[in-house]
């Protein structure tokens, strides 16, 4: 059974990125991210004229994981549909959650090293101290928020069982998290809504507790903090395997399941 | 005649293809709305001079070059897998036309992410567009739109080159918007990145327009509007010059349709 569920998720995650040399792999998941990563480190330097940039540092870091948990997994049944394989997996008789889980399985690993990575090297690039952590305490944070956060990047991959624009919705929830996620500005300035929205998403929380480690040490808050990172995490994979299950059952009743 | 006709049908043809893509409405209406909010929110505590201007111009920018990253430089990529590609290559009315034409109406499209930065900013903060000299800025604006149709002219021919398309089109957007200045002035960046950030030409671009909303002297203003003439003519020569080379290429290995 568990030898099944990893071949089957290694199989996921290889054909993903099969179509990738290793250089625009490189190029992609590493690279790029980094660029973006400096880009608003610089952009709230300039900003907020701040010398100290550790807030934003981990913020960006944590946003990383977005070319992954986001993007690659959000399309995986739209990719699915593309190769003609969508079909048997809805009628496979094993529980779509399983389905669910495995696609998520190496994303989330990968999101993980990205932005483990990214946090270790731009924190050389702009003098954060991350050495006077618990890194240990800090990749917990991270593997919990990268399980809330593939928890969001499947609900919107159901998503694409039901509409066509999912580059739109992608692209939006990206937009989305950068802004109500407080890695970029303190979300208390902006109105009562958006930190009722803040707190629905992933990676606020972690972001908090991330930056707790560098900040102020208070057990209970921190824990708290990865508790509720997690429960959001599981209501997203609940709410994904709820919504393949509904698009499943329209897609059969209207016949849609391969229309593109 | 004829000329002015090829261009304005596909032109039109162009703006209709593009809209109706979720991705391109997605650069076009939702990219420079979540930019405003993100940015303005960073820079409301900022202390820094007219920044609801700078905000709004900054933001609108960026996603003028999100739609032409995502739509100008993957059109010839997108005429491929539409099958077309061999048709509008071989055309009477010329190729090179058609292009500038694809082109020209993706980023008159485009402008629009300005005023729809605008629009957030006034309609969520009240922000103010203070321009000292109106006629400068839409002087300095008509040359940006010049220089950004030669610029993703020639980015479009390089990526004819390449069958990676999606791909690069994703590499080049924040670095670009880095590197020209779009919304951290180059002097902020480290010195060694500075040469790069010079042979860009958007990056005159980008500091024409500022010119003209900072009223400092004409001296300046005339000055960065020289380079940027030079620039983009050699944008343009290069343009020209890689067509040729990619159309002898194509002809002689037979691979304009190859994925």
């Amino acid at each position: 059974m568990l030898r099944r569920f990893s071949h089957q998720a290694w199989l996921n995650f290889k054909g993903a990125n099969a179509a990738f040399s290793f250089e625009e792999f490189t190029l992609l998941r590493l690279l790029y991210p980094l660029v973006t990563l400096t880009f608003y480190v610089l952009l709230a330097a300039y900003s907020f004229n701040a010398e100290n940039l550790t807030h934003w540092v981990v913020g960006n870091s944590f946003l990383l994981c977005v070319n992954v948990s986001l993007f690659t997994l959000g399309q995986g049944f739209d990719s699915e549909r593309i190769d003609g394989r969508l079909r048997s997996i809805i009628v496979a008789p094993e529980n779509k959650l399983v389905a669910v889980l495995q696609k998520a399985a190496f994303p989330m690993l990968v999101s993980v090293i990205t932005v483990f990575a990214g946090f270790i090297v731009s924190s050389l690039i702009f003098s954060v101290p991350f050495y006077e952590i618990n890194l240990w305490l800090f990749m917990v944070v991270v593997i919990v928020s990268m399980f809330a956060a593939s928890g969001l990047g499947l609900l919107l991959a159901a998503l694409s069982l039901m509409t066509d624009s999912m580059h739109l919705i992608l692209n939006t929830m990206n937009y989305v998290l950068m802004i109500f996620c407080g890695a970029n500005f303190p979300i208390a300035q902006m109105p009562a809504w958006a930190g009722v929205l803040s707190q629905a998403l992933p990676l606020t929380r972690g972001i908090e507790a991330a930056n707790m480690l560098f900040t102020q040490n208070n057990p209970a808050a921190f824990a708290g903090l990865i508790f509720g990172e997690f429960v959001i995490g599981a209501i997203f994979f609940l709410l994904a395997f709820l919504a393949i299950k509904y698009a499943e059952r329209t897609a059969i009743r209207r016949a849609s399941l391969e229309l593109f | 005649m004829q000329f002015l006709r090829v261009i304005w049908d596909t032109l039109r043809l162009q703006m209709k293809n593009s809209f109706v893509r979720p991705m391109f409405r997605f650069c076009l209406i939702i990219n420079p709305v979540a930019n405003t909010i993100l940015i303005y929110e960073m820079f409301r505590n900022s202390g820094h001079d007219n920044f609801g201007t700078f905000v709004i111009l900054g933001a609108g920018l960026m996603a003028l070059w999100g739609c032409i990253c995502f739509s100008s430089a993957g059109d010839i990529n997108r005429e491929r897998w539409s099958g077309t590609l061999s048709m509008i290559y071989t055309a009477p009315a010329g190729f090179q036309v058609i292009i500038l034409g694809k082109i020209l109406g993706n980023t008159l499209l485009s402008l629009l992410t300005l005023l729809i930065s605008f629009v957030t900013a006034r309609v969520l903060y009240g922000a103010f567009f203070y321009l000292p000299s109106p006629f400068l800025t839409l002087f300095s604006l008509f040359c940006a739109v010049v220089c950004f149709i030669v610029f993703s002219t020639l980015i479009a021919y390089l990526l004819t080159l390449s069958r990676k398309t999606t791909l690069y089109m994703n590499l080049i957007e924040i670095p670009i918007v880095l590197l020209c200045g779009f919304v951290i002035p180059i002097s902020f960046l480290p010195p060694w990145i500075h040469p790069l950030s010079y042979i860009l030409p958007p990056t005159w671009a980008v500091r024409l327009l500022r010119l003209s909303i900072q009223q400092t002297g004409n001296a300046e203003f005339f000055a960065t509007l020289a380079i940027l003439t030079l620039i983009t003519a050699l944008y343009g020569a290069a343009s020209l010059l890689l067509y040729k080379v990619i159309d002898k290429q194509i002809r002689k290995s037979a691979t304009l349709e190859v994925f």
